[in-house]
């Protein structure tokens, strides 16, 4: 329980909370709007890292339809993380499509869309198992060019590693958040979104395009996924196509500790976790994969609204 | 005949088997909520089984008791399950909405690490060689089948009572049944346990059918699949949970042939049963049944 351990928590805890921040935003944006939860997020993230990996790499293992296959041309990394996550916004666009917008229109139980959506995830890790195996893939070293691997400082006589990717993946987050924040307070877009979660229907009589803001909502959360899947992708490597259904889970775990469909809590729930998860000490490492869920139940217990959900309202 | 169930005995067997499994989820789907634990409660009884059944320190019991060691296995996975069941259920359940499936989310992957860490449960390997209650695995039935039978039969019972009908007000109007004196919490609560205690028993059963058990019988994915069974089958009808598992259970067998790609249509049948049926099979046969009497009677 040295200092230099505490300074090393906690800087692996806000640089892997920042990045279950931004991707349970992609719930809680869904949830805001429709008051479901998208269970094929936890897919998107994993295609995030896949397309991030194709467009960067260009080349795939020994094992899947693509094996043989190697592209003409392939990006530098800061390119292919941006277009990767795009696409993970389009695929986004194409579940809202196929698992919430059909069941939308015919009023269906909320619970189905649920079984939808996880069908679509069903669809996605399989059709990527079907193309590029079940191996696990790592980013090559060199990705950021010339920058170090980590830089080592020395406190109180013992080291603590910053690492670059921890860097990467504190400000790819920050800058995302900061955007979103901007795009959703300040912008007519993100009031005609914050009626649109208020209140669809009048919304709708207001002259607000309900649809397309829903279809751009899952862009979004589309988006979101994808750069955070890329992003632990790179820090940890992609153990394969299921690699995105425990983040999928813990991010649920962040969004209720933070508070249902609330854009803050989703933040603080991310770092909460991230932090819990890097305190926790070496001899109980094994059970890092229980953190998250454990404090869920703990907060179900104590605070069921979240840590900054308003009060839970029973509408007749 | 004889010859037919050689060949599909086991099929059959593994059918009521997953029924079962989906029958536990059917329980607080009467009273309109959707819990994923069940796959946890039966991972955890399968525990119970395999360990009662291999622990040098229950030796003595299984040498005292023999064949009746394994009722005994039931219980204390019921036991576990009812227990288990109320401190995961009344916490998530004083909430409304999609609190419970999120809990019970979380409660399967507690109970996945937990059991990797566990040293009496073997680690990530498992446990092997868990003794056999019969000769032939067919034999299950004799296990399996009463215990679907004592299910369905509750279920029926209970639909008839005024617990079954407090179920449905909950699950009709929350609000509006808590207004009529319905105690709603209590209720959640009760249907929540049922499926519990029937996933834990489930999970004692298979423990020596399978004859090996392991943390991977307990994933996020197995559990979706249970939830699949109900709703595909029909998540109103007290038959959706065993046609559900009929369906799902075969399709692999008949979509052989498509290898590595039947994964895939999996996830396209459980979209496609959400869109166009989504009442379930049950569902859209009675409204097949519906239509047809109507053109009989000249009714338009």
């Amino acid at each position: 329980m040295d200092f230099a351990w505490l300074l090393q928590s906690l800087l692996n805890g806000l640089s892997i909370g920042s990045v279950y921040a931004v991707f349970a935003l992609g719930y809680t944006l869904v949830f805001s709007i429709l008051g479901i939860i998208n269970f094929a997020h936890g897919a998107v993230f994993t295609l995030g890292a896949y397309l991030t990996y194709a467009l960067a790499v260009g080349r795939f293992g020994i094992n899947g339809l693509l094996s043989d296959l190697s592209l003409p041309l392939t990006l530098p990394f800061p390119a292919a993380l941006l277009v990767g996550a795009l696409l993970s916004g389009l695929a986004g666009m194409a579940v809202e499509r196929l698992a919430f917008k059909p069941l939308r229109r015919r009023g269906a139980d909320p619970l189905l869309a649920l079984v939808s959506s996880l069908g679509v995830a069903l669809i996605v890790v399989n059709l990527i198992q079907y193309l590029v195996g079940a191996e696990i893939y790592s980013f090559p070293s060199d990705i950021f060019g010339d920058l170090p691997m980590a830089v080592i400082f020395s406190v109180g006589g013992k080291p603590v590693a910053v690492r670059t990717i921890q860097i990467i993946l504190f400000a790819a987050s920050m800058v995302m958040l900061a955007g979103l924040g901007w795009f959703i307070g300040r912008t007519r877009g993100g009031k005609a979104l914050r009626a649109t979660a208020e209140n669809a229907d009048t919304a709708s009589l207001l002259g607000i395009s309900v649809n397309r803001f829903i279809l751009g909502t899952f862009f979004i959360s589309g988006l979101l996924g994808g750069l955070s899947g890329t992003l632990i992708g790179v820090s940890f490597g992609i153990a394969g196509p299921y690699f995105g259904v425990s983040y999928g889970l813990k991010g649920l775990a962040v969004i209720v500790l933070g508070g249902l469909g609330s854009i803050p809590g989703a933040v603080l729930g991310g770092l909460v976790i991230g932090l819990g998860e890097a305190f926790l000490p070496p001899d109980m490492s094994s059970y890092k994969e229980a953190v998250a869920f454990v404090l869920l139940f703990a907060i179900l217990l104590v605070r069921p609204q979240g840590l900054l959900g308003g009060r839970l309202e029973q509408k007749v | 005949m004889s010859g037919f169930f050689e060949n599909y005995g086991f099929l059959i067997v593994t059918i009521v088997q997953q029924a079962l499994l989906g029958l536990s989820i059917y329980f607080p789907l009467m009273a309109g909520q959707l819990s994923l634990a069940s796959i946890g409660f039966y991972s955890l009884g399968g525990y119970v089984a395999a360990i009662m059944g291999t622990h040098p320190y229950f030796a003595p019991w299984r040498a005292a008791l023999g064949f009746f060691m394994f009722p005994l296995e039931w219980l204390f996975a019921l036991i576990l399950g009812v227990v288990l069941g109320i401190a995961v259920g009344y916490p998530a359940l004083r909430l409304r909405g999609i609190y419970l499936a999120l809990a019970t989310i979380a409660f399967v992957q507690v109970v996945n690490v937990a059991v990797l860490n566990m040293p009496v449960a073997g680690g990530a390997v498992g446990i092997f060689g868990i003794p056999q209650a019969f000769e032939s695995r067919l034999d299950y039935i004799w296990f399996f089948g009463p215990l679907f039978a004592l299910a369905m039969f509750v279920v029926y019972r209970i639909t008839a009572i005024g617990r079954g009908l407090a179920f449905f007000a909950v699950r009709e109007d929350e609000l509006a049944a808590g207004a009529m004196g319905v105690r709603t919490t209590a209720n959640k609560v009760t249907a929540f346990v049922l499926g519990c205690a029937l996933a834990a028993v489930t999970g004692a059963m298979s423990a020596p059918f399978l004859n090996t058990w392991n943390a991977r019988q307990g994933t996020f994915d197995a559990s979706v699949t249970c939830l699949a069974y109900v709703l595909i089958g029909g998540s109103r009808s007290l038959w959706g949970p065993l046609f559900g598992a009929a369906l799902l259970v075969s399709l692999p067998e008949v979509l052989r042939p498509l290898k590595d790609s039947r994964m895939i249509l999996n996830g396209v049948v459980l979209v496609a049963v959400c869109v166009y049926l989504p009442q379930g099979l049950m569902g859209g046969l009675a409204a097949l049944r519906t239509r047809l009497a109507a053109g009989r009677g000249g009714v338009a």
